[in-house]
């Protein structure tokens, strides 16, 4: 059972890739971008879906993406055409498969006739242009076609027990020099090589001919000719291949080629429509050779035969009736003809050159050789880089966790040695020295790679965008197009899942409160539909996410009446535009109904706060009143290790991130001057710059002369700088963030805590959130 | 049964002994003791200083890394409003798990194990409202009153403007 949900566990993770792949095509073909390769990558997507689902029994599921799969069917082919109409019904359609899935996961029913509009609207367009109504899922697997296995033996002389078809009357002269067959149009052959890593990604040829079945009437013969002597024979080596004849008459190349979609790069396939000229070069080349390797042997190989058929592991199994016997060998078999060349001259060379057809075949052959092992070398390749590009491993997060974990421990434990290695011990033990620099360059590498493991591109958190988008707007009434750039900007994992809620929120923000109603919008002069635009990119050690739109902006009245009413301002206090806009991240301020009432913001953004703070990111937030408003979140790269400055405060250890550091100065050459409200400020260029003197925020006791002290300059995304003032400044180091909240609670101005190399706990400052809190309390 | 129950004692919750008694750590703070459930003790380790939290009450006297994890300390005499403890190397932290949160109580230092029957705590007197809020209930043990703990009060509040 456990294994069972292994596979379901898979298979749900691979539905999320697929949805996610979904949205990615559709955003594409919303834009514009129509062409086939797209709708090819969305069929496939739903096929894939439909199959595991059909694997597992979801049968709501598999009914659903059938349908949906018939019509994207239907638009492949251009029966179909793919209007704006069609491609919001499909993208509607994803919506209702991602449904469908999650049903399926949590074990949920869906509602019956759920998605039963689209999936009738499906099956009208599907209608409407094929005319054919008999594509009704039925639920079951495809039954059989009647094709049944016969075993294929290879004796030319038994030729004659089946009809004496033109085919294998021909192959016993010599197939390949004889001039095509009159055959009338409509017939197609179709040669199909599987190579060995077909079935090691087990499938099955006998699929295949089954949908080429379902294409018209087909006839399947099984080439053996290969098939070496059981003393040669490799226990996974494939060695039987198939030719296909096929009547039908309305048929594209192109159709044929898209039953072996599926398995394109592990097998060769040769589509030719039979009554024209088949190229010389394709059908000369390889088929001599194991021809003539076979040709000495002729018992040896009939005795084998069945052997051989039982040995191998799956290549004779499936063959269609009427099976002919047909010595034809495959046009290509790659490594196999080469090999196979090689063997022959050997063979030649060793056996009595008289053997008949032997000695002309194969120096005809023979030069042609480098050839195909040559195309087969570059296909080859270019399967193999395939299979490289997509090779790739599912691990278990938690896994890489605590690889993760236990790597920034080494970090520290390393960057603790180093600290200890005085100049004395330096002296005395330079190997040791050495080696510890050693190891320090090791453990960075480490830790890079290590990261770079958790790297994932933002597309994953992006992708379900969209979505949330369509649903805003259709709830709102509003017209809301969403852009995405920099989808490819790669962060930790931990902190893409952390960036889905804030992310939620801050779109749901845009769209409820941000932009306007398409009337207001027309009113103001603005395009009817609003835009939010997601963005990501890198900057230096952080990623900033910007979400951006072209509403309203934040309505600051409402927000300050709200923030008096609710105590965050006193009344004789008036904040600077900028100062009410970071209002909204205040905790407590946007809590409940209250606010979603008023057109203001501040839905859910105490979440968005804390739960970036958690991860050692900042928001920020800044708005142009009837033009729109832009949020930027800034993101550490990782989230595992944190550069920082180690300072004093007090007695106490306390770290600052070193990515929102800007300069450190002694306060000895700094300029303070005093303000009304009691407080200071630093001059630092010619500007004017908010000091917040740690000790007596932290209520801590410095000991320290107040020209001793030194300033941190620090900088959050967006706002204004502030100068922090701390007793002494120790130095740089590397800290793995740990919670507070894990076994306490947060707590104001601190960001977290971390473990210093003696083991000793220093608390992460949080500089933005020291800066908000500041604010207030100046304003209270 | 008795025995029986005691073999037990790894299993969770089984500490109780029996059905209706309850084994507790007693610690001292002063002259006083106080006790609480040994279920709910994960270690108990001598004072080696903590790193002070700012903004938070008097009684939180900081974090200490219990193993890679940060652990807040409550002071308990601080708790109990009798000002901070001056801590020394003999003073000593039990650490206990409360809801699925680990915190340390700061304490003078561990006495005993006990062993007493349910049957055997009585109410706290009504009075300051202190006392009901941050006890169970008592117990007598050798002629001397033993507070029982309420974990969940002593670490709620720690905020100062909470």
């Amino acid at each position: 059972m456990s294994d069972l949900d292994d596979f379901k566990a898979t298979y749900f993770d691979e539905c999320s890739e697929l949805m996610n792949e979904l949205e990615e095509q559709f955003a594409a073909i919303e834009g514009g971008e129509r062409d086939a390769d797209r709708l090819n990558a969305v069929f496939r997507a739903i096929h894939s879906i439909k199959g595991g689902a059909g694997a597992f029994g979801f049968s709501g599921l598999v009914g659903f993406a059938h349908a949906y799969e018939t019509l994207l069917d239907y638009v492949r082919d251009g029966r179909v055409e793919m209007t704006d109409d069609v491609v919001s019904l499909c993208i509607r359609a994803n919506d209702i498969v991602a449904d469908h899935i999650n049903a399926a996961q949590t074990g949920e029913e869906l509602d019956a006739s759920y998605g039963m509009e689209e999936k009738q609207r499906f099956d009208a367009i599907a209608r409407g242009q094929s005319g054919s109504d008999d594509d009704e899922w039925s639920g079951e697997i495809i039954e059989e076609f009647d094709i049944e296995f016969t075993p294929v033996r290879v004796d030319l002389a038994l030729a004659d027990e089946d009809e004496p078809a033109p085919l294998a009357a021909e192959a016993e002269v010599d197939a390949f020099d004889a001039p095509p067959m009159p055959i009338e149009p409509g017939h197609w052959e179709v040669r199909f090589t599987p190579f060995r890593q077909l079935y090691s990604r087990a499938n099955d040829p006998l699929l295949l001919f089954r949908e080429l079945a379902s294409l018209g009437e087909i006839n399947v013969r099984a080439v053996m000719a290969d098939i070496p002597p059981l003393s040669d024979f490799e226990p996974f080596g494939v060695y039987c291949s198939w030719e296909i004849t096929l009547f039908a008459p309305d048929l594209t190349e192109a159709a044929i080629r898209e039953v072996f979609e599926f398995v394109d790069g592990d097998c060769s396939i040769e589509i030719v429509p039979l009554g024209h000229v088949v190229p010389p070069a394709a059908r000369a080349a390889a088929p001599a050779a194991p021809k003539a390797a076979v040709s000495p042997k002729p018992a040896d190989l009939l005795a084998l035969t069945e052997d051989e058929m039982a040995a191998a592991p799956r290549p004779v199994a499936p063959a269609a009736e009427p099976v002919r016997p047909e010595p034809e060998p495959p046009a290509s078999e790659p490594e196999l003809s080469a090999l196979s060349f090689a063997d022959l001259a050997d063979e030649i060379k060793a056996t009595e050159p008289v053997r008949a057809p032997a000695p002309i075949a194969a120096p005809k052959p023979a030069p042609q050789t480098p050839k195909p092992a040559a195309a087969a070398g570059e296909t080859g390749e270019e399967g193999g880089n395939r299979s490289v590009g997509v090779q790739s491993i599912r691990v278990d997060l938690d896994k890489v966790d605590r690889v993760v974990n236990m790597v920034s421990e080494l970090v520290i434990t390393q960057s603790m040695l180093t600290q200890q290695m005085d100049e004395n011990l330096r002296a005395r033990y330079t190997e040791l020295v050495r080696g510890l620099e050693v190891l320090a360059q090791t453990t960075r590498g480490l830790q890079d790679s290590v990261m770079a493991i958790r790297a994932q591109p933002v597309k994953s958190v992006f992708s379900r965008m969209p979505r949330l988008v369509r649903e805003l707007a259709t709830k709102t009434g509003k017209k809301i197009k969403l852009e995405t750039i920099g989808e490819n900007t790669e962060i930790d994992k931990t902190v893409i899942e952390q960036l889905s809620d804030p992310l939620t929120h801050m779109i749901r923000n845009s769209a409820d409160h941000g932009i306007e109603n398409p009337e207001k919008r027309k009113a103001n002069g603005k395009s009817e539909i609003g835009t939010i635009r997601l963005s990501a990119e890198q900057a230096g050690g952080n990623i900033l996410i910007i979400v951006e739109d072209d509403g309203n902006g934040i309505n600051r009245e409402k927000v300050l009446q709200l923030a008096r009413d609710k105590g965050l301002v006193a009344a004789d206090v008036t904040p600077t535009d900028e100062q009410i806009d970071q209002l909204i991240f205040a905790p407590g301020f946007s809590t409940a109904d209250a606010v979603s009432d008023i057109s203001g913001r501040g839905v859910g953004m105490d979440v968005v706060l804390s739960n970036i703070k958690k991860i050692g990111g900042s928001v920020h937030v800044r708005s142009w009143t009837g033009k729109g408003s832009r949020m930027t979140l800034r993101l550490p790269l990782t989230l595992a290790v944190l550069d920082v400055m180690l300072v004093k405060v007090g007695e106490s250890p306390y770290v600052v991130p070193l990515s929102s550091i800007v300069e450190t100065m002694q306060c000895s050459g700094a300029t303070f001057e005093r303000v009304p409200s009691g407080g200071q400020v630093l001059q630092v260029r010619g500007e004017y710059v908010q000091v917040i003197d740690l000790a007596a925020r932290f209520s801590m006791h410095s000991t320290k002369q107040p020209d001793e002290r030194f300033v941190v300059l620090c900088e959050s995304e967006g706002s204004q700088k502030v100068a922090l003032v701390v007793d002494d400044i120790i130095g740089q180091q590397q800290v793995v963030i740990k919670s507070l909240e894990e076994n306490f609670e947060q707590v104001e101005g601190i960001a977290g805590g971390t473990i210093l190399g003696d083991g000793n706990v220093a608390l992460i400052v949080d500089v933005q959130g020291l800066r908000v809190t500041h604010i207030q309390q100046k304003a209270a | 049964m008795e025995a029986l129950s005691l073999r037990e004692e790894t299993g969770e919750k089984s500490a109780v002994v029996g059905q209706n008694t309850l084994q507790l750590i007693a610690f001292s703070i002063g002259e006083q003791t106080y006790g609480v459930e040994i279920t709910t003790v994960r270690e108990i380790r001598a004072w080696n200083g903590a790193t002070p939290l700012p903004n938070t009450r008097d009684f939180v006297r900081g974090v200490i890394n219990l193993r890679g994890t940060i652990v807040p300390i409550f002071d308990l005499r601080a708790r109990f409003g009798d000002g901070q403890t001056s801590p020394t190397k003999n003073h000593v932290v039990v650490v206990m798990s409360v809801g699925d949160k680990w915190v340390g109580i700061l304490v003078d230092a561990v006495s005993d194990i006990l062993t007493v029957s349910r049957d055997d705590i009585h109410n706290v007197p009504e009075g300051n409202a202190i006392d009901t809020e941050l006890l169970n209930g008592i117990v007598t043990h050798d002629s001397r009153m033993v507070g029982l703990i309420d974990l969940h009060a002593v670490v709620s509040g720690a905020k100062l403007d909470a």
